[in-house]
């Protein structure tokens, strides 16, 4: 089958960022996660939570809200800015000052004409959405203190802002405040500290619901300004709070990392006085939850553990499949490491810098299933780091290992690398074609000659490389009109294909020669999550979010034979359950017929020889394989062999000497680094 | 009468009281009352002294503090050209300003030159606002645990049970190690166990 040597590396110290802010689209279906770095990715809830656009954030941003406004994403930190999203380019598009402050809350209203900001100075301000920007409209009376958070009556008209001990109920016409509502401090020793309202939701019927820092869900009349209800769910802060869109579920995020449900249901049967009961609790995460939103069959929530759960209400879905299971998502659906396959070298993308690994040589004998001693221990040989407050978008490394590439939101840059015994030097190169302002994605060509950068309006520029620097080739333009980011680029062996994928699920392959289209894969309903170029047969094997597999033929332009088996046959009931994408794709250059896939969880052989697996039959078989003798197993065998061995994969990659490299990230490594969680009490201990 | 004869019985001697002459008591207590005025005096003059030397000590600091003699005489002398000048302009205006001017030379000492650049008003409020939050959430009263303790919590309740992670993973124990390696050799050294 193949043997290879294996590098187990955990030397890449990924941190993942707290999720601070949720908003979910319903028409779109996509999910907007602010993170604490500033950074927003959009999930597409209905195609397996595919982490569709990352837009990299910058230092000291201070993000804390988001808002959608129709098709458009707008969110406000504590700089005091708002800034608006371009989410075809997946970058900011601009910002605007509130002049208030650091800014607490943003909001929209159902209507999307208007856009009201809460600021620190006591101000709500509203904002006109306008078609290019927004623009300042008025100020509601200023309060003293600041405001924490904001929702608007779905009619439009009144707005409530949870601020320090109390909520006032504006009247967005005449801009005062119809209600001052006064919150309870704690019991005790609580009682000195002063309760802050951490967030507030406004329902259709006039009822108010705020949660606060003293652990209190309180529902609260708005035409009389008094106490309905009050529900203690913690000792510590209640930090979110989301309802359904038809308003009879609530979700509230706790501290604890607990997230409760409510539901407005009648106490007794068939009567119809209906109120809000607490249902469920559900305890997924282990550090405050800062973030939860309600989509139509689950419950999303995001905190400071860094991962988002994505929990779905049994009650809602009909069939019970894989997908009513309890997800979590940890790492991001992009490759981080970058290997250049030639020169045994790793480059590892950190947000604000970057570092180049070289690996470390073993000596031993070679026994399947052995772990071998190390003779020389891998060693960092370059940390680069970049200059500015953006954060790096993406990065590459030649297959030769001479040459860097990396880019952030606004610029990027590129370094040729030189090494002589043990020293790397590092040049910058100065003189950048104009038309490599800033890539969505990068990607050398396998000879090292030639660097691809994919930028906006769906174009991807071709430039060379050599010893004197880099000259600008020409540009690849896709047919179709979709102007959507491009976020896979896969270059063939030989030089002379090249495909793009972009988040509108078109892949166009490109002639090198004429860089011109020379064909589009048939579009499929789910996003590809990794794609990559045969070396002799020169098919383009792709891998979807929703775990499907294409095999392409680019010089027939047609799927090829291996492909349609596969599509008739079907997958085996296990590949569809997996719950995390595949996000990188290889091909064994001593076995034609072998595909090298990984996930998070797994590390998958495909071996295009071997009958598919059918209904029935075992899929892990690995082990049972062994335990048969020798002329049996080629009968029992089928064509995915999966290793389960390494658990919370990054990266696996193939290196042009027959190793693999397997860069893993231990989520306990994680939890070091992490802030501290509440303390809970448990019995016995 | 009685008393006398009283006083004679238990006296052992058969004496007669003490004649004591008015010019002698009256010495005793005149006497009394200048060593109380005599004390009080002292101690008036103990506690001059004492706020004396306290005034020296502080005018020494603030000397200290000042620049030297001659940059100070500069200084003086810079002002007093400028209002020269003024009386030319009989302006009340720029009178006013000179004398903001001359203000401005000897700063407070709460007040302290910045460049704009170095730190804006928003930055600061930036900050106010996360260490607010940071007060809310992890500052004092909250029950805060570290990661190490809720993961040995999750390791002895869970299905399977183990050691803390101090323990278990060489890493999370580090410094639990250092501090312990140190207090062991502090005991033993106090102790003297180990003959020197």
């Amino acid at each position: 089958m193949g043997e290879f040597k294996i590098h187990r590396v955990r030397f890449f110290d990924y941190m993942p960022t707290g999720i601070r802010a949720l908003a979910f689209h319903p028409i779109n279906e996509r999910m907007a996660v602010a993170r604490m770095d500033g950074s927003v990715e959009i999930f597409h809830c209905s195609d397996n939570f595919f982490q569709e656009k990352i837009i990299p954030g910058r230092e000291q941003c201070g993000i804390e809200a988001l808002s959608w406004v129709g098709e458009r994403l707008f969110s406000a930190g504590l700089n005091g800015e708002i800034t608006e999203y371009d989410l075809t380019n997946q970058k900011a598009k601009y910002t605007v000052d509130a002049y208030g402050g650091p800014v607490w809350a943003i909001t929209g209203n159902q209507q999307g004409t208007h856009l009201a900001v809460g600021c620190e100075d006591g101000t709500v301000k509203l904002f006109e959405v306008n078609e290019d920007k927004i623009q300042f409209e008025r100020n509601l009376d200023r309060q003293k203190g600041r405001i924490f958070s904001l929702s608007w009556h779905p009619s439009g008209s009144k707005i409530a802002a949870g601020m320090m001990d109390m909520i006032q109920v504006f009247n967005v016409e005449t801009g005062h405040s119809i209600h001052r509502i006064l919150v309870d401090r704690g019991v005790g020793t609580s009682r000195s500290k002063e309760c802050v309202v951490w967030s507030v939701v406004y329902l259709s019927d006039g009822t108010i619901i705020s949660g606060d820092s003293v652990g209190m869900v309180k529902m609260w009349d708005d035409h009389t300004g008094t106490l309905i209800k009050s529900h203690n769910i913690t000792k510590c802060d209640v930090l979110a709070l989301s309802v359904s869109q038809d308003e009879d579920s609530l979700v509230a995020g706790t501290s604890e990392g607990c997230v409760v449900q409510f539901q407005f249901i009648s106490v007794v049967l068939d009567k119809d006085d209906k109120e809000w009961v607490r249902t469920r609790t559900f305890k997924n995460h282990t550090h405050d939850v800062r973030a939860v939103a309600e989509i139509t069959t689950a419950v999303v929530s995001g905190g400071m553990d860094t991962q988002l759960v994505v929990r779905p209400l049994l009650d809602k879905i009909e069939v019970w499949s894989s997908a009513s299971a309890l997800r979590k998502i940890h790492f991001p659906h992009r490759n981080l490491v970058s290997c250049a396959r030639k020169a045994g070298l790793m480059l590892f993308q950190y947000p604000s810098h970057l570092e180049l690994w070289r690996l470390g040589e073993s000596e031993g004998i070679d026994i399947p299933g052995m772990s071998l001693s190390i003779k020389s221990k891998p060693e960092k040989r370059l940390h680069l780091k970049v200059k500015g407050e953006e954060h790096i978008r993406c990065s590459a490394v030649s297959p030769c290992g001479e040459w860097i590439a990396y880019s952030t939101a606004s610029r990027l840059r590129l370094y040729k690398l030189n090494f002589d015994n043990n020293n790397v030097s590092i040049t910058k190169i100065s003189k950048l074609p104009k038309v490599l302002s800033s890539a969505n994605q990068l990607c050398f060509s396998s000879d090292s000659s030639h660097l691809f950068s994919s930028s906006t309006m769906a174009l991807v520029h071709v430039v060379s490389l050599s010893q004197s620097g880099c000259k600008f080739v020409g540009t690849l333009k896709p047919k179709s009109g979709s102007h959507q980011a491009i976020h896979l680029l896969a270059a063939s062996e030989d030089g002379k294909w090249f495909a793009s994928a972009n988040s509108d699920h078109e892949v166009n392959v490109y002639n090198l020669q004429t860089r011109k289209v020379h064909c589009t894969v048939p579009i499929y309903s789910s996003a590809v999550s990794a794609m990559g170029i045969h070396p002799t047969t020169n098919c383009l094997f792709m891998v979807h979010a929703d775990q499907q597999m294409f095999e392409y033929s680019i010089e027939q332009k047609q799927y090829t034979d291996w492909s349609r088996l596969v599509h008739r046959k079907g997958l085996h009931r296990i590949w569809w359950e997996r719950d995390t994408p595949v996000t990188n794709v290889m091909f064994n250059p001593q076995n034609t017929s072998q595909v090298i896939l990984h996930d998070m969880y797994m590390l998958c052989i495909i071996d295009q020889s071997l009958p598919l697996p059918g209904e029935k039959t075992q899929f892990y078989n690995q082990l049972t394989l062994k335990s048969l003798p020798e002329e049996q197993r080629k009968s029992h065998s089928h064509a995915f062999k999966v290793c389960k061995t390494f658990k919370e994969i990054l990266c696996v990659d193939l290196m042009s000497d027959q190793s693999l490299v397997v860069v893993e990230r231990p989520l306990t490594d994680i939890t070091t680094q992490l802030p501290a969680p509440i303390k809970q009490k448990k019995f016995a201990t | 009468m009685t008393e006398l004869t009283h006083a004679q019985y238990e006296s052992s001697d058969d004496e007669l009281p003490e004649e004591v002459a008015f010019d002698d008591s009256k010495t005793a207590a005149l006497k009394s009352v200048k060593d109380a005025l005599e004390s009080a005096k002292r101690e008036k003059n103990l506690l001059k002294e004492k706020r004396r030397k306290r005034q020296l000590l502080f005018q020494e600091q603030k000397k200290r503090k000042c620049l030297p003699e001659d940059l100070l005489e500069e200084f003086d002398a810079l002002p007093q050209k400028r209002p020269k000048t003024s009386d030319s302009n009989k302006d009340e205006d720029t009178e006013d300003v000179i004398k903001s001017k001359t203000v401005s030379k000897s700063l407070q000492d709460s007040y302290s030159v910045v460049r704009l650049k170095d730190g804006s008003a928003a930055k600061t409020m930036q900050q106010s606002a996360m260490d607010f939050i940071q007060s809310r959430l992890y500052g004092p009263g909250t029950k805060r645990t570290t990661n190490a303790a809720r993961l040995s919590l999750q390791k002895k309740r869970g299905l399977n049970q183990g050691a803390a992670v101090e323990f278990a993973n060489k890493e999370w124990g580090a410094d639990h190690k250092v501090k312990a390696e140190k207090s062991n050799k502090r005991f033993i050294q106090k102790q003297k166990l180990v003959p020197s």
